[in-house]
């Protein structure tokens, strides 16, 4: 059964987690005016259509309006918490063009991203146990090597504590 | 814990105006996309923000940009109006800085009255070379 819509891979999970621009944290407002008609639009547009989901997947902070019909021109404009304005003219452009330029000015770089990554990494310890949610394994019988779940695979007779208890009152 | 500015987690918000019938208050309508977690579409949700207006310069219809306070002024009062956007009939479009309305300019665009003698004669030495060339053809 094919999903409902006209590009219904955009309302998927895993694309929206595909969006690679994550703003700046002093990108607060995004206002896009775009046009519903002509071909300067166009590009335009397509940002919307395909990318808007995107970013607004990856900064759920960032207050993304958007303005249809009230300008001739197509165009961005970013607000920044400094309260300085950022406009970006996107008449006649691309929408893969337009989104180029948007991470270059306003993304944030490939390197903050990789050093916030081990500041994350950083905070838990890959070596503990416990609930998944916080760890990476939650018993030792997961690893493999190690003694089997024994909810699984019943104990040899000698580790059973019954066993050892007869054992030594026997003895 | 002291918050140094803003009483308030939204510091810049843009919305459009819709109540001025408060003394120095507008009212403003904000919207912002959220995901709805079944469908994974993206709808706009409204909430409506109190903003400080001293010289009551907003009519309903504009969009403006607002700025938090960095106390509150009174118990629904936040924000205070940081600029107007879009002043409703009026809109500027801030590439060219023309007066717009819809997808057509409302001035003429073009600056043939300012032009200087060497240019129109400039002008009309290209158009004529362009003559030339066509009937080459």
């Amino acid at each position: 059964m094919p999903m409902k819509g006209r590009f219904p891979i955009r309302r998927t999970l895993q694309y929206l987690s595909q969006g690679d621009i994550i703003f700046k944290s002093s990108v607060k407002v995004m206002t896009v005016n775009y046009n519903t008609a002509g071909e300067l639009s166009e590009g335009a547009r397509k940002f919307v259509f395909f990318n808007i989901p995107q970013i607004q997947y990856k900064n759920p902070w960032v207050q993304i309006m958007l303005f249809r019909n009230m300008t001739p021109s197509p165009f961005l404009r970013f607000y920044l918490d400094s309260g300085e304005q950022v406009l970006v003219d996107v008449e006649d452009k691309t929408n893969k063009e337009i989104t180029e330029h948007i991470k270059k000015i306003l993304g944030k770089s490939k390197e903050t991203l990789e050093k916030e990554e081990k500041e994350r990494k950083k905070l838990s310890h890959p070596g503990t146990f416990g609930p998944k949610k916080y760890h990476l394994r939650e018993c030792m019988c997961e690893i493999e090597g190690q003694v089997p779940c024994p909810a699984i695979v019943p104990l040899p007779k000698e580790m059973r504590g019954k066993y050892k208890t007869a054992m030594k009152n026997e003895a | 814990m002291s918050v140094p500015r803003g009483a308030v987690h939204a510091k810049w918000i843009v919305g459009k105006v819709i109540g001025t019938k408060m003394q120095k208050t507008a009212k403003v309508r904000v919207t912002r996309l959220v995901l709805d977690p079944y469908l994974l579409k993206f709808f706009n949700k409204r909430k409506t923000y109190f903003a400080h207006d001293p010289l009551q310069q907003c009519v309903v219809g504009d969009i403006v940009l607002l700025k938090a306070l960095p106390e509150r002024r009174s118990k629904h009062v936040k924000h205070e109006l940081a600029e107007i956007v879009f002043k409703v009939g009026n809109v500027i479009d801030p590439i060219t800085g023309k007066r717009c309305a819809g997808t057509r300019f409302l001035e003429n665009l073009s600056d043939s009255e300012n032009l200087t003698e060497a240019d129109t004669t400039y002008l009309s030495e290209k158009l004529q070379e362009l003559q030339v060339s066509s009937t080459d053809k």
